[in-house]
């Protein structure tokens, strides 16, 4: 039993899983040249990489590792050769439905030196169906590669979802990470990166929307190794009804990171009083070589601005929802696919609105 | 291609290093008994009250954990720990009749010059027990009470009574317990309605014996739009073996009252300082904070501001200079219970040495409390790759009508504000030196002259190479 004192998640136990039997890689034409793409449990060979052992605390846990190690129903092996560069997005979507209620995926991702790929991941639910998400992806960047994986989770107001990510990346590789948390009852996800040696690189840009009584806990790691890496944190979320996250990010220097640069960046509004908002921003250094900084606000929308809005005719509810998505736009203009975005868009109007 | 590097000495510990042939007139056993909490209650002379409350905390105590978060306390044997040692010597109310070899320890200290010179009033303990207490008598005459807990245990009981350890419950965590089976010693301040005392008092302790523990408690009560500066020192001569301070500070700041509470912590490195500090501010008070944590093996030390009036306001300003064989977990919490309350932190750390230091915070906004603004900032220096420091300041918000902004930085010396100040023609060391001294300038204008005077040294020593 799971028991995670901030967001109130009491005696958690893992549901009953079911196989997943729906098609979730979307793949428009041919597979490019370079590329191999396949289910996670059609692939033999299994990646000798031992992480359960490992020492480093990472992820959602233990627990939800261990139960997508064991249990897995779905889930890619992305391999991409040297210097290969995609230009179409690979998108997996796992759309639950009552038949495929639950969802436990194990991807991992090998990036070769000089390859470029962009990866979107998809939760969504179409139906009223309680779903259960628990994944784990495990990125390797190798040098000089550039990986960019969003993942965007908008599952209904019944479901769960977990999630981690792992990234470890080599020499001069580059790993974007775009979150989008729109949904489910109560949300964890976790970014890790490993930025394992000289000049390798990181970002990570999240949004959320917490509503009605979602519970939300998101953790983003950077964890500075190599010489000269460079990472950078930006969140900015809005919080309204009974909703209650917690924020969890840490920049961590470690021994050997000379001249490494770390930024983060928090910001979230604050639009009811009924909310709830901790923030733990932690910054660890074993280097004096290094520049950290992380700063985090929190208040209510500022009222100029609403003023502003509403003396152009607007109600408050609207003008507070353009000056939410004009937060949230930088962000969501980097979702490289125009239908996803419409409906992001609609889902973060719907949310704000709903009323 | 290696760049320079400054190495900072370590503060000149000098005449804090001092130590007297240790004597004592009585002296509890090793360890902890109910026997030896009775011993104590009996030796001072103790209403009864407080005997059970001395058993009481040591049951809490026994049923407590040790904290399994922060620095690393397995090191510390309570069995071994002499919890109260009555020095050979009586309290006195003037110097001259102060034993000569304890006078001669506070004179190098320069807590009778201080005295003399802009001081209020002076407490000096001496191990457990407090063994010199004065106050100007125009204080007296406005009613202002300064004098040793042990006195004022008998002669304002009620007070005492009324106020002792509700705000630090023994139930709070093990060594509040502790302090509340054994306490000794310590300073009670009692200033009533309307009393601006604008020279500052100050108790002074200082920790002889070896193996020992000094668990003072600090009572300060500031009656309503009354103002009061409060200066603590502690420094103790430096032993093999490991020592134990586990006091406690209570503070109750009542409306438009205001208190500033400056403490200047210089342990030996053999010392645990397990410290508990917390003020309760009722509406419109102010509560200040000025730390230096220098000294000492292990620190945790988190003084807490309890906003608990509308209006109220707490302001933290502390540094922590962490050195070799030093982890001092410090910080700061701060809980805004009522509506319009304010709070700045500002703290600054600098580890050396293979030193760790550690901020840790909370910042709390309760449901009620609405039009809250707080803004905390951390920032840390390192001065070599065999140190650490790490930050951890948590916030937690529970309404919506709040304004809050956290900033926290690490690094070196950037070379760009060294080449700035070269430009302007000044040399590489002194620009260097400035720096660090402008980074520390916040916090030092706060201490007590003499305390930013050797910080100021510290820092100015073998400026050579690039710092950091």
């Amino acid at each position: 039993m799971i028991t995670w004192k901030r967001i109130k998640l009491e005696n958690f136990t893992f549901p009953k899983i079911y196989d997943y039997k729906k098609e979730f890689i979307r793949l428009d034409g041919e597979v490019p040249v370079g590329l191999r793409l396949d289910k996670i449990y059609d692939t033999i060979d299994r990646t000798k990489i031992n992480w359960l052992n490992s020492n480093e605390i990472y992820g959602l846990g233990k627990e939800f590792l261990s139960f997508v190690n064991e249990f897995y129903n779905s889930g890619i092996s992305l391999y991409l050769n040297s210097n290969i560069k995609l230009n179409n997005p690979i998108v997996v979507e796992f759309n639950m439905d009552k038949e495929n209620p639950t969802v436990i995926d194990k991807n991992i991702i090998i990036a070769e030196p000089n390859s470029e790929a962009t990866i979107l991941f998809h939760y969504c639910t179409d139906e009223e169906v309680e779903a259960f998400h628990n994944g784990f992806t495990e990125i390797h960047a190798k040098e000089n590669s550039s990986l960019t994986i969003i993942k965007i989770q908008r599952m209904n107001d019944l479901s769960q979802n977990f999630d981690t990510n792992i990234a470890y990346v080599k020499g001069e590789g580059k790993v974007n990470w775009i979150t989008v948390e729109l949904g489910s009852q109560i949300s964890g996800s976790n970014y890790t990166t490993f930025l394992d040696e000289v000049a390798s690189e990181s970002k990570l840009s999240s949004i959320y929307l917490g509503d009605g009584n979602r519970k939300m806990d998101l953790s983003y790691s950077m964890i500075h190794k190599g010489p000269r890496s460079i990472s950078n944190i930006e969140s900015r979320g809005a919080l309204m009804d009974n909703s209650r996250k917690v924020f969890r990010g840490n920049l961590d220097f470690r021994r050997g990171s000379r001249l490494a640069k770390g930024s983060e960046e928090e910001y979230v509004l604050l639009l009811d009083p009924s909310v709830k908002s901790d923030s733990i921003p932690a910054l660890l250094c074993e280097e004096d070589d290094v520049q950290g900084e992380h700063a985090a606000s929190a208040g209510q929308i500022n009222e100029s601005q609403l003023f502003y809005l509403m003396s152009r005719g607007l109600r408050e509810r609207e003008a507070k929802k353009l000056i939410i998505e004009g937060a949230f736009r930088p962000v969501i203009d980097r979702i490289p696919i125009k239908e996803l975005k419409e409906i992001i868009d609609l889902e973060v109007e719907r949310r704000l609105i709903n009323e | 291609m290696g760049r320079k590097k400054t190495y900072i000495e370590d503060i000149d510990r000098g005449i804090y290093d001092i130590r007297n042939e240790f004597t004592y007139k009585y002296k509890a056993d090793k360890g902890l008994t109910p026997e030896i909490i009775k011993d104590i209650s009996r030796e001072k002379n103790e209403p009864k009250w407080m005997t059970d409350f001395r058993l009481k905390s040591l049951e809490i105590y026994n049923s407590m954990p040790i904290p399994t978060w922060g620095p690393d306390l397995s090191d510390l044997n309570m069995d071994e720990i002499v919890t109260y040692i009555r020095p050979d010597t009586e309290m006195k109310h003037s110097w001259d009749d102060v034993p000569e070899e304890i006078k001669k320890t506070f004179q190098l200290l320069g807590l009778p010059q201080a005295e003399r010179e802009s001081l209020a009033g002076v407490g000096a303990q001496y191990d457990s027990e407090v063994v010199y207490h004065n106050i100007r008598k125009e204080l007296v005459d406005q009613g202002v009470v300064y004098m040793d807990m042990e006195t004022a245990l008998i002669e304002y009981e009620d007070i005492v009574r009324e106020y002792f350890m509700t705000l630090v419950p023994p139930t709070a965590h093990k060594f509040a317990a502790l302090h509340g089976a054994v306490w000794s010693g310590g300073s009670f301040v009692y200033v009533p309605e309307g009393v601006d005392v604008d020279i500052p008092l100050q108790s002074y302790f200082r920790l002889n014996a070896p193996g020992a523990g000094q668990f003072e408690h600090t009572l300060i009560i500031v009656e309503k739009g009354s103002r009061l500066h409060f200066i603590e020192g502690c420094s103790a001569p430096k032993y093999k073996v490991n020592n134990l301070h586990a006091g406690c500070v209570e503070l109750f700041v009542k409306e438009n009252a205001t208190l500033r509470y400056s403490t200047i912590e210089n342990w030996s490195k053999n010392m645990y300082n397990l410290n508990t500090k917390r003020a309760v501010v009722d509406k419109n008070g102010t509560i200040e904070w000025i730390s230096g944590s220098f000294g000492s093996k292990v620190s945790m030390l988190y003084p807490m501001s309890i906003l608990r009036g509308e209006g109220a306001r707490s302001e933290f300003t502390g540094i922590t200079f962490a050195s070799k064989g030093q982890h001092l977990d410090t910080g700061t919490k701060v809980v805004h219970a009522a509506p319009y309350t304010t709070s700045t932190v500002n703290s600054k750390s600098i580890s050396k040495d293979g030193g760790y230091a550690f901020y840790r915070g909370l910042l709390k906004v309760a449901p009620n409390a609405y039009g809250c603004k707080s803004t905390v900032s951390c920032e840390s220096l390192m001065l070599d790759n065999e140190s650490k420091s790490d930050t951890l300041p948590i916030i937690e918000l529970n309404n919506d009508d709040i304004d809050i902004g956290h900033e926290a930085k690490i690094g070196r010396i950037s070379d760009e504000a060294i080449f700035y100040l070269m430009s302007r023609g000044i040399s590489e060391e002194e620009a260097k030196a400035m720096i660090v001294r402008g980074f520390v300038e916040p916090i030092t204008k706060e201490l007590p002259l003499e305390y930013a005077v050797e910080l100021n040294n510290l820092i100015n020593i073998e400026l050579e190479g690039t710092i950091g």
